[in-house]
């Protein structure tokens, strides 16, 4: 950390120009990844990230700089060459700064820190053991990886404010590759959490996790290719959420809506939505993936409603951004690292239950497709226009899920798709993924129940659906 | 930068190699929004990584800082690390390549233009943008990004090697709108001589990318022939010439399994990694200290060789090609700047040649609709249907589907409009035979 005198300095040495804000991101950070692969650990790497952000903002306009030289007189030259990019006079000086409080709604009981390499290895090998044992001769390759995290950040800016904030998060991965005359599959199944070594016993198994990476992997060997067109999908729990990021939480990022740059600015409090959609981004899940009890500007996380009941009622806002719309930040500002300038991103965002029995939408369908994970997807925030590449789908006839199928990639523009949800599951789930834009990669939850969209075109090799 | 504190106790400790790559960068990238900068930015960051051979394995550990007084906590991580591998794989800490070629990756003009220039070509790129055309309603971004970085790399043998290199990039995007439909565009522009960008030929070619696509419909669901240009070919090649890893070779989990000396692809395709060569991604040595040198990886077709770092090619009792890329205790392998030679046709000529097909420009997402391993690709994809040898019209949300193997084996024709990327890639257009087209 950095004395509270030298932040004072600093953020001022920032606003010597005319800025109307300043900030300092310090940031000390240290990371350890274990990999066993095929049954022996081959790597293991540790990796310390430490420095400081500045970010000095005059009106609509940001300046960013960073240095991992934390002497007083490394951050004071920095602050002096970034506050050249203005030219006006001194407007305010800050003077003291004091604490903000928040609540630490990610409490762990034991640092990773505290782990023995033996403790994170035994872990992973809880997995690759089943896998072994299989004895499968179908498996050619398995990797288990076991990532934990330890990240302290203090944050102080020119409104007199300052807080810290500890984080640890981990995740345990499994991939697989398996290959038998018709070819080669992967299999990939990765729960992470902002908790300790405990989630990964209690909460997921990882021999559970490692025998659907496997399954998933055998399933596609024998899966054909996916037919073509434009169908009714069904779309899974959890993982299917990630149709719900692409399509609608990066439009519906201040990043693009402030600079109209969006598909959805200016559309507050119109119908995007089919009535049967609530959509919701909160960063206040105890212990989850993607939340944060404070975002990198100091606001507190928060639960937003996007879409309630189909109608767009709020954005994700970071108070920059915020400035173009008139808005004040919601908790959103975030970043990968000290090295990025940060900006409004997604925490936990997902479609909210609905109420029919998951069951009941696959009846519902007489033909289509049932897309049960993916392996991710894009969007281009300004035309809407997102794909996600499926890695378990099935075909759905007279209401009954059928063969296995591969090579699926849905795409489509988002607010079209968003109309034609017609049917919301209540078996809401969450998964885990990392989201890379703007400010870097972040940790983020992406989730739904099971939902039906009524049509939406599938690109595959397997020719018209019948 | 001295590191003998940390050499020191690393062989105190029993750490029998070790080896320490520092890096020293400084970056400048800015942002035009409606002709003001809305956002600037300015680095100068330092990055060490070390690492060390203990009891015949590697352990690691990488930092954004380094001082004398946590050279001990560096070299305990490393046992740490190195204590828990179990894997017999040979691991080493290089001694030396014979020859190291000169390269010219550093401009020294770069950093002696006044940032008010580059900021001035921006704004004009900016404005130009803004008039280019009725139908470009907003002029998403033009920005600016600048990197210099030096690299050395000093071990326990006496090894020392240094390389500079810097770069810039020019990048801009537009929003074009005809009839309730929107589209955008964008390209970059990447070097190290200023004086090679011109801001008139960026401004048109991200005018020509975006309201080129306006007016576009979905084509029929079906095969068709395919006219694939540079970017897709860039993409696309990337992710089979990874099947060349030797790594992945010898753990059965490559296309190329077995295919050395064989085809691969169609006698017209020739692709080398080309690491000694005039632009910003040319590099004279590996991550591990390792020479790096030009060579064909398929030539005429046909796979001429795996691509090696040092242990994966001690395993096959064959020298390392000069692709180790280290990250973490790892050291995996990548090719450097890879080339696929061009043909002698035009695209014009590629276009007549199919007649009726289509013409794929872009494609997105290959992170979930590309499987390098399987070979497998289903992609959303921005091109033109091709009638009677001539564009007809663009083709709005449509997939493409295939796979790596017999999409290269099928490339009947190779076309003579090179492009470079800034992934490190430069390819030309090429025909392929069969295409599985999704849209209507």
């Amino acid at each position: 950390m950095i004395s509270k005198q030298l932040a004072i300095d600093v953020l001022n040495k920032m606003l010597e120009t005319g800025a109307d804000y300043s900030e300092i991101f310090y940031e000390d950070s240290i990371g350890n990844a274990i990999t066993i692969e095929n049954g022996k650990v081959s790597t293991s790497s540790t990796g310390i990230t430490s420095g400081v952000g500045l970010r000095i903002l005059k009106e609509n306009q940001c300046v960013y700089g960073y240095t991992s030289d934390l002497t007083r007189k490394g951050l004071m030259s920095l602050a002096d060459s970034l506050n050249k990019s203005f030219n006006g006079k001194q407007v305010f000086k800050v003077n003291h700064l004091d604490m903000i409080k928040c609540k630490n709604r990610n409490p762990i009981k034991k640092s990773y820190r505290s782990l023995t390499q033996g403790e994170k290895i035994a872990l992973i090998r809880e997995g690759t053991d089943a896998i072994e044992q299989l004895k499968d001769p179908r498996i050619v390759r398995y990797i288990g990886n076991f990532g934990s995290n330890y990240r302290f950040v203090a944050i102080y800016n020119s409104k007199g404010k300052w807080f810290k904030r500890e984080t640890e998060f981990a995740r345990l991965a499994y991939s697989v590759v398996v290959a038998d005359e018709n070819g080669m599959e992967t299999g990939f199944e990765g729960p992470g959490c902002q908790d300790d070594i405990s989630y990964f016993k209690e909460k997921v198994q990882p021999k559970e996790s490692a025998l659907k990476a496997v399954n998933t992997a055998l399933l596609m060997l024998s899966a054909k290719e996916c037919p073509s067109g434009k169908m009714p999908v069904v779309i899974g729990n959890g993982w299917g959420g990630v149709l719900f990021h692409e399509a609608c939480g990066h439009p519906l990022e201040a990043s693009a809506v402030s600079r109209g740059l969006s598909c959805f600015a200016g559309k507050e409090g119109e119908m995007i939505a089919s009535p049967i959609v609530t959509a919701v981004d909160d960063s206040t899940i105890p212990n989850a993936w993607g939340s944060i009890d404070i975002d990198d500007e100091g606001n507190l996380g928060t639960k937003r409603v996007l879409i309630k009941d189909g109608k767009l009622v709020n954005f994700m806002i970071d108070d920059f951004n915020g400035r173009r719309m008139g808005k004040e930040g919601n908790g959103s500002c975030r970043r990968q690292n000290y090295k990025y300038c940060p900006t409004s991103r997604m925490s936990n965002t997902y479609i909210d239950n609905g109420k029919t029995n998951p069951e009941d939408i696959i009846k519902a369908t007489k033909l289509g497709l049932y897309a049960v994970s993916f392996n991710g997807g894009s969007v281009d925030p300004t035309t809407g226009e997102f794909n996600f590449g499926c890695s378990e789908a099935y075909i759905i006839r007279d209401g009954k899920i059928t063969e296995p199928v591969k090579g699926a990639t849905l795409i489509g523009k988002g607010e079209e798709i968003l109309k034609k949800i017609d049917m919301v599951g209540n078996d809401l789930a969450l998964a885990q993924g990392m989201c890379g834009a703007a400010s870097g990669s972040i940790r983020t939850n992406v989730g739904q129940p099971t939902i039906r969209i009524s049509e939406i075109l599938v690109g595959g090799r397997g020719g018209e659906l019948k | 930068m001295k590191f003998d504190k940390f050499f020191e106790l690393a062989k105190k400790a029993g750490i029998e190699e070790a080896e320490v790559s520092f890096s020293n960068s400084y970056s400048l990238s800015f942002s035009l929004f409606h002709g003001e900068i809305d956002s600037y930015s300015t680095s100068n960051s330092f990055g060490f990584y070390a690492r060390g051979i203990y009891k015949g394995k590697m352990g690691s550990i990488s930092s954004d800082v380094y001082n004398n007084k946590m050279a001990q906590f560096f070299v305990d991580k490393i046992i740490e690390n190195a204590s828990v591998v179990e894997n017999d794989d040979p691991v080493f800490i290089f001694k030396g390549s014979k020859n190291y070629r000169k390269i010219n990756t550093f401009n020294r003009q770069l950093a002696t233009i006044p940032v008010e220039k580059k900021i001035d070509l921006a704004r004009e790129v900016e404005s130009k943008l803004r008039v280019a055309d009725p139908r470009i309603i907003e002029v998403a971004t033009v920005a600016y990004d600048e990197s210099s970085s030096s690299l050395t790399i000093i071990n326990t043998h006496g090894l020392k090697l240094s390389q500079r290199s810097n770069y810039f990039v020019y990048y801009a995007a537009a929003v074009a709108k005809e009839n309730e439909q929107t589209k955008t565009g964008s390209e970059m522009f990447l070097d190290n001589d200023f004086d090679k960008f011109v801001p008139n030929e960026l401004v048109a070619e991200v005018v020509k990318e975006t309201v080129s696509q306006l007016g576009g419909h979905p084509c029929d669901s079906s095969t068709y022939k395919a006219v694939l240009g540079p970017a897709v070919v860039s993409a696309l090649m990337n992710a089979y010439v990874s099947s060349a890893i030797a790594e992945d070779v010898q753990k059965n989990s490559s296309l190329f399994v077995g295919k050395l000396g064989q085809k691969v692809a169609s006698s017209k395709v020739t692709i080398e990694d080309l690491p000694i060569n005039k632009t910003v991604f040319s590099k004279s040595f590996d991550d591990e200290g390792v020479a790096t040198y030009n060579k064909a990886i398929i030539k005429n077709g046909n796979l001429e060789t795996y691509l090696y770092n040092l242990t994966t090619a001690a395993k096959d009792g064959v020298e390392s090609t000069g692709n180790g890329v280290t990250s973490g205790s790892k050291v995996y392998t990548a090719p450097t700047y890879l080339k696929m030679k061009p043909g002698r046709k035009s695209q014009e000529e590629l276009f007549k040649e199919i007649g009726d097909g289509v013409y794929i420009t872009e494609v997105s997402g290959l992170h979930a609709g590309l499987n390098s391993r399987t070979g497998n690709f289903s992609l959303q994809s921005t091109g033109f249907l091709i009638k009677g040898g001539k564009i007809d019209h663009p083709l709005d949300i449509i997939t493409v589907s295939g796979n790596l193997v017999s999409l290269f084996s099928s490339i009947s024709s190779v076309g003579n409009d090179s492009k470079e990327f800034i992934s490190g890639t430069s390819c030309p257009s090429v025909i392929v035979k069969k295409l599985v087209v999704s849209g209507k």
